[in-house]
């Protein structure tokens, strides 16, 4: 692990503090029955499941309990055996109540039976109908179904199916302990990816801060024609989609458009595990791995965690909180949303909840802006943060989006290495509301 | 935005900042990095530079609370950058400036150039070039405007404060009065650039006659490279070493607070055209306030472009009009006074240069700025 050695990479980014080593050594362990499970309804993006049981139904380990007609959704399945208790709103991850199938597990529960299907006789159309049916979304985060993201649009091939093997998210490691672990399923949910859209050829990114992933993933490639595993970068955000594209093939999607548009698909190192386990097993997704870690944690660790969990649960399992908690973040700190309290239940796109001690809080009050242009330098999208601010301020909408509102994926950098506290990220969250809303008029 | 419950904070992600990254970091940094000029310059200037450092940093920081107060704003004196802007004042002054006359400027600096404006982030113009300027086009410029010998504190002694000039004295001479009244007489000296505008004396192609005051130069009537180097010059009190200055400058490059752009820009520009004309070069470079300016004052982050792009274009075209100044101008120096203009210019150019978003097509190069959006059909709220 030279550090003089020069990896692919992308223009901008920081370096925050990576903090991986709380957890990164720590195998995956199956995380606590909870005593109840609050499964969303919606965990991706798109059209909200309508539920398929009631109170009282039955339910068994990994039978479907919402879904939707629309294209751009994804079930929902039950992660145990149980009776449903309630269909009730609950505080979900952001400030927004979400519909839960609330279900009480069996104090028995049995374990999925595997079936051992031959995954080399599927067809592009059946790889793409197992992903839908099996509920699987982009589980870096975004959670947007991938069965869409396997339909690209006719008239653009995809000629590279990226595997977005970076975790640039300072202190989560459960991709990291997924290739460790499991890096032989990884590959072979890289090559149904790669047959559902037909391309050429699939690339794994990894940055160079997992050497011995990169050395797994390596080893299990081996002797699979069209597999690549290429080394990053440490720089964040490495994983984000058109920074890991740029990074990895050159290419630049235009603003405004899909990776489609050149040729690439990217998807999380749990998805393609879960693509595996589903077309292989037949298993849909109930369950996921995620680390719990951060320095107000007492055990960091990563857990395989059934989707519903509610955090305190997964904070107990890791030995609770060390001292009293100065703030719980689900997701990781860059990118993810601080909960007020530690309710909610972890979903499909919960990669990790990190604690964080009231010591190590950095909280400074927001100051004018010093116009210093350090937001501009990280931005690896090239645009203004500091006059989108500005125009919020003014409410000139037009302006924040000639700024570029619209093109920022939030990923953070402009607020982190802000001198005067500036809440970029908020005030782009506002501007995307307001454009959008002035849009539909 | 911020709701705290059970202890817990709920704020938008980001979750983490950079360490150590905040105003108040960068204006120490600043002053750290200015201090390598300050001792030079109580080396060759006294200890009056001390007193000149402490009625500049007192009066700004009593203005900026004074005015904040007025114009019921939060305080701000904690971020140090009333301190910064003092300094670079103090560092812009002959070291004889009387103190009242310090403390004058040091107001117009602080309590108009800056707060003002708006306070830290809304001033248009770096506040100690403000504040320099606005002497030097008042009746005061007579006190900011007289240059004399370096080491001149061996004639006056060490310790003994400048309280005014009085009069002119001898042909090359200047009488001043210390701050017990006493008359001190002291040797004025032509500052470099001044010597090259007056003609009296080429360097490096004719060896003319020693020039009217300048005692302090080596041999031969030539300012050596090491004199106009190391700061044995007549001068401002923080312009005269560029060795200071640069280390000054390499520390907050290293610091990242200050964007290599930007000195690299005016002063390889400056190097370029007076190569280009042959209006010696190194002199140039090595004189006036050039590495003050480029180091410190045109890296102000307040009244700099922002973007990568303008900060070329902003530095490239201070090089260009220092040299301007220089080359026709009445005045020998410039570099205060191109800084003002390149500030207002900084708001053009912020605006108007595009910076091509990440896979956009196409180089654009000026941003097509939207109108300004109508008011608001809801009810428009009223101006106080």
């Amino acid at each position: 692990m030279s550090g003089k050695a020069t990896y692919k990479t992308f223009k901008g980014g920081i370096h925050p503090p990576y903090n991986k080593e709380l957890a990164s050594g720590k195998a995956i362990q199956a995380a606590p029955l909870p005593r109840e499970v609050f499964i969303p309804l919606q965990q991706h993006i798109g059209a909200p499941n309508e539920p398929l049981v009631g109170p009282g139904d039955r339910v068994e380990l990994g039978q479907k309990i919402g879904s939707n007609e629309a294209f751009v959704s994804a079930p929902v399945h039950s992660p145990v055996a149980g009776t449903v208790k309630e269909i009730a709103d609950v505080a979900g991850f952001t400030e927004a109540k979400v519909k839960c199938v609330v279900i009480t597990p069996d104090a028995e529960q049995p374990g999925f039976a595997k079936q051992n299907r031959d995954v080399t006789a599927l067809s592009d159309e059946d790889i793409r109908s197992i992903a839908r049916e099996a509920g699987l979304v982009g589980m870096g985060g975004a959670a947007f179904p991938t069965h869409v993201k396997l339909t690209p649009p006719k008239d653009k091939p995809v000629d590279t199916v990226i595997i977005n093997a970076c975790e640039c998210e300072p202190f989560l490691t459960c991709d990291h302990r997924v290739m460790l672990e499991r890096p032989h399923d990884l590959v072979q949910g890289l090559k149904l990816l790669v047959r559902a859209v037909n391309a050429k050829k699939g690339v794994i990114g990894i940055e160079a801060n997992k050497m011995d992933a990169v050395d797994a993933v390596r080893d299990a490639a081996k002797g699979e024609g069209g597999i690549e595993v290429e080394i990053l970068e440490v720089k964040y955000p490495e994983g984000a989609e058109k920074m890991l594209i740029y990074a990895l093939t050159g290419r630049k999607v235009p603003p405004g458009k899909l990776p489609s548009e050149v040729g690439c698909l990217v998807q999380n190192v749990g998805t393609a595990v879960a693509l595996f386990e589903a077309a292989a097993w037949g298993k849909p997704l109930y369950e996921r791995v995620l680390t719990v870690t951060g320095p107000g944690i007492k055990e960091p660790g990563n857990l395989l965690a059934r989707i519903g969990t509610p955090i305190s649960v997964l904070i107990e399992a890791c030995g609770g909180f060390v001292g009293s908690p100065g703030k719980v973040i689900m997701g990781g700190p860059m990118t993810g949303w601080a909960q007020p309290d530690t309710k909610a239940p972890i979903v499909k796109g919960t990669s990790g909840i990190v604690v964080l001690t009231p010591e190590t809080v950095d909280v400074g009050t927001e100051e004018e802006c010093v116009r210093c242009g350090k937001c501009v330098d990280v931005c690896p999208m090239f645009l203004m943060p500091n006059f989108i601010v500005q125009s919020v301020k003014k409410g000139q909408w037009d302006r924040a989006e000639m700024w570029g509102a619209l093109d920022c994926f939030e990923c953070g950098c402009c607020s982190f290495t802000c001198p005067a506290y500036i809440p970029h990220v908020d005030y782009v969250r506002r501007a995307k509301t307001e454009i959008a809303a002035l849009k539909r008029r | 935005m911020m709701i705290v419950a059970e202890k817990m904070l709920v704020t938008v992600s980001p979750h983490l900042h950079k360490k150590d990254e905040t105003i108040e970091r960068a204006m120490k940094d600043v002053l750290i990095a200015l201090t390598p000029a300050a001792v030079w310059a109580l080396v060759v200037f006294g200890f009056n530079v001390v007193y000149i450092l402490a009625v500049s940093c007192i009066t700004a920081a009593l203005s900026e609370v004074i005015m904040r107060k007025l114009l019921k704003r939060k305080a701000t004196l904690r971020d140090y950058s009333a301190m910064v802007t003092a300094v670079l004042f103090a560092f812009l002054l002959p070291p004889t400036t009387p103190l009242w006359v310090v403390a004058i400027g040091a107001f117009l600096a602080v309590g108009i150039g800056k707060e003002l404006f708006g306070g830290l982030g809304k001033n248009p113009f770096n506040p100690a070039i403000f504040g320099r300027l606005l002497l030097w086009f008042s009746p005061l410029a007579v006190y900011t405007t007289k240059f004399v010998e370096p080491f001149f504190w061996k004639t006056s002694g060490f310790f003994t404060p400048i309280a005014t000039s009085i009069n002119e004295g001898a042909v090359g001479r200047v009488v001043y009065k210390t701050m017990a009244g006493n008359p001190v007489d002291i040797a004025t000296a032509a500052t470099p650039l001044s010597l090259l505008k007056s003609g009296k004396w080429l360097p490096d192609m004719v060896a003319g006659p020693t020039p009217v005051g300048a005692t302090w130069v080596t041999s031969g009537g030539k300012p050596s490279f090491w004199s106009l180097f190391l700061g044995a010059k007549s001068g401002c009190i923080g312009e005269v070493c560029i060795l200071a200055l640069i280390i000054g400058g390499a520390y907050l490059l290293w610091r990242g607070t200050i964007d290599w752009r930007i000195p690299a820009g005016i002063i390889g520009t400056l190097f370029l055209l007076t190569l280009v004309t042959w209006y010696h070069p190194v002199y140039n470079l090595f004189s006036g306030g050039l590495f003050l300016g480029a180091f410190f004052m045109a890296t102000d982050w307040v009244t700099s472009p922002v973007s990568k792009r303008g900060k070329w274009i902003f530095a490239v075209g201070i090089g260009a009009t220092v040299f301007i100044l220089r080359f026709w101008s009445l005045r020998p120096e410039g570099v205060a006074l191109a800084i003002f203009f390149w500030n207002i210019g900084t708001l053009v150019i912020d605006r108007y240069i595009a910076v091509p978003r990440f896979g956009e097509v196409g180089n654009k190069v000026f941003n097509q700025l939207p109108a300004l959006p109508e008011p608001a059909p809801e009810p428009a709220k009223k101006r106080a």
